[in-house]
């Protein structure tokens, strides 16, 4: 069962994220980046990493990707690009499958093949981030607060030219 | 499902996305192929955490969400500023240093 | 058997969600009549007759149904929807015609599973709590899935592919992601004050007493947070004083003006699920569930049961309230909303959270 929900998971989001780069539209590959966000937010919870899970559609699919759909929309692209060349792609395919030939084998041996009981739930990781990481948690806060002073400055500019 | 079924699909959701950014003009598509390199890479810190037993690969995980909230409001507004100037999102048309 | 109940209890909240969105429907029409001073529907069934013998006992309940307008908003709208040509604009492609509303509704029916919608019960040794999903993350499961509600309207404005549409998008991205600060805010308060995300253990921390007398709801403990919790979520609802983005003296019908029939029916379903389903996070962080005060369920099937319609008491009330502020009072300018949600919700969200962060460590 498990199984199948993970083969499900993975490979809608393999198709999503092909997807992505070959759709001429804008807009559609913003929905297939939608969608590979909660094939990824799937594949977080069935690590039980339930937070990351919930954050990761919170924040990507619920905010970033809102973002982006609004700007797309915004600026009316309505994609007269061409497509992105089949060849380049079955060439990254190669590199990738060689890459993963290389890598497999190595992380058995290191890793086994049973995970932990380690479940990534909001206490743990809570309790985590406000004792030891207390420090880049605040850290973190100062950068969303200098991106959004930063955001607005860059786009405010152009109006104040213009006055 | 072993660690290096999740890795390996992170790598290939990584590469996906690496390629992305090197193969399309579009800047938008382009930060979104961004992005979805930072997701494969949450992805396996995700899973190494699971298979390791230490949560701090998921506080890493965090700190890329962080990240990725402020790079795209940031980058988003370079965007739109850049399409103000130059009425368009695509890399080719964004060839003069000086408007 | 555990999955006939997970199945059972799937079916009954899907009922409940249904329910609520269908009586929602219901008041919205004739409420809204009686607030107008009109009569509202009171045809369609009111003089039915029939020469079949068997159904003669049931036509006066269909009567009194017709002229209540139950018949007319329940049977007589759905079909007609059912009937109606689905019209598509030019040069958009039908699979996200079709898409929108169903991004709009599905998050809102999602979100009802972490609605427990009765107290604890045991039948036939079967331990059941009636809630199909206990999650980890529990409200921030709701909070999510509110958070991707915005695709649906967003989707749909741009699908239109005509200016009124859009900016109705555009009005509801904006809106609905502002408005979700001061929510996500006022739901932080709540979860610090009952220590827990679950939402079946934050009712039960509302069954005591405050100083002997008082019920130790969350209105109680927490009226700031109640305050911006309703605003807030109604902004997140889209319906008046909120309604920009669908604003019919400015934009036709702002999102949903290319849609009609069973997509527009569905987005209708979707807003009206939203309501109740506001209306039963409310009840639940902040008027105790099914909590009576003084008042103690046994753990039977038939305590549950009153539990069960204490709580949809309460939920409806909360519907018909807010479906009776959606046509009292006027829509506001954009600039005040946008005013509102920043520099007055946020603020004094940002604010009580502090405030009860400090009481929280103090006590």
């Amino acid at each position: 069962m498990e199984d199948i929900v993970w083969y499900l998971l993975s490979t809608v989001a393999l198709l999503s994220a092909i997807a992505v780069v070959m759709i001429p539209k804008p807009l559609y590959s913003a929905f297939a980046l939608v969608l590979h966000m909660f094939m990824i937010a799937g594949l977080f919870a069935m690590l039980d990493a339930h937070f990351l899970a919930t954050a990761q559609i919170i924040v990507y699919a619920g905010a970033i990707m809102v973002l982006v759909i609004f700007v797309i929309m915004l600026l009316s692209l309505q994609g007269a690009e061409e497509r992105p060349s089949l060849l380049f792609s079955v060439a990254s395919f190669a590199i990738v499958a060689a890459l993963a030939r290389y890598i497999v084998p190595r992380l058995d041996a290191a890793f086994g093949s049973s995970g932990t009981d380690l479940a990534g739930t909001v206490k743990s990781v809570g309790e985590l981030l406000y004792t030891k990481y207390i420090f880049p948690f605040e850290a973190a806060s100062v950068l969303i607060m200098v991106a959004i002073v930063g955001a607005v400055i860059l786009s405010k500019r152009e109006k104040k030219d213009a006055a | 499902m072993p660690l290096n079924y999740y890795i390996v699909l992170a790598t290939i959701l990584f590469s996906i996305g690496m390629f992305g950014v090197i193969l399309r003009k579009n800047t938008i598509v382009m930060f979104m192929c961004i992005e979805m390199m930072l997701n494969a890479v949450n992805l396996s810190f995700v899973a190494f955490s699971k298979f390791h037993g230490n949560l701090e690969g998921q506080i890493g995980v965090f700190f890329i969400m962080v990240v990725a909230a402020a790079e795209a409001s940031v980058g988003l507004a370079i965007i739109i500023s850049v399409f103000r100037a130059i009425v368009s999102v695509e890399t080719s048309d964004s060839n003069e240093l000086k408007l | 058997m555990e999955w006939l109940i997970l199945f059972l209890k799937v079916f009954v909240v899907f009922q409940v969600a249904q329910g609520l969105a269908s009586l929602c429907v219901w008041v919205e029409r004739k409420g809204s009549a009686l607030i107008q001073d009109r009569i509202g529907a009171n045809r369609a069934g009111a003089f039915a007759q029939t020469d079949i013998l068997l159904l003669k006992p049931v036509m006066p309940i269909i009567r009194l149904l017709g002229v209540l307008g139950i018949i007319n908003t329940l049977v007589c709208d759905a079909v007609k929807a059912l009937f109606k040509e689905d019209f598509l604009p030019e040069n958009t492609s039908n699979f996200v015609h079709s898409l929108a509303p169903f991004m709009g509704a599905f998050p809102v029916f999602v979100a009802y599973a972490l609605i427990p919608i009765a107290p604890d019960f045991t039948i036939a040794g079967y331990y059941i709590r009636p809630q199909v999903a206990s999650l980890d993350v529990g409200i921030l499961f709701i909070f999510a899935m509110g958070s991707i509600a915005v695709y649906g309207a967003t989707i749909a404005g741009w699908v239109g592919n005509n200016k009124f549409s859009l900016l109705g998008g555009l009005r509801t991205a904006a809106q609905m992601i502002s408005y979700e600060l001061a929510l996500g805010l006022s739901l932080v308060c709540m979860v610090i004050l009952y220590g827990t995300l679950d939402l079946y253990e934050m009712i039960e921390a509302q069954s005591t007493l405050l100083f002997g007398f008082l019920p130790a709801w969350g209105v109680f403990t927490q009226p700031i947070a109640f305050i911006i919790f309703f605003i807030a979520g109604m902004a997140e609802t889209k319906r008046a004083p909120f309604d920009l983005p669908e604003a019919e003296s400015e934009l036709v019908a702002g999102y949903f003006t290319e849609y009609s029939g069973m997509k527009f029916l569905l987005f209708w379903l979707g807003e009206f699920a939203e309501i109740a389903l506001l209306s039963a996070l409310m009840v639940i962080m902040f008027f105790g569930g099914w909590d009576i005060p003084f008042v103690h369920y046994p753990e039977t099937w038939w305590g549950a049961l009153i539990g069960h319609a204490v709580f949809m008491a309460k939920v409806s009330f909360f519907c018909v309230l807010q479906i009776v502020i959606r046509w009292t009072l006027p829509r506001f300018r954009y600039d005040q909303l946008m005013t509102m949600g920043w520099k007055m919700l946020l603020p004094i969200a940002m604010f009580n959270l502090l405030l009860t962060g400090a009481l929280k460590l103090l006590m």
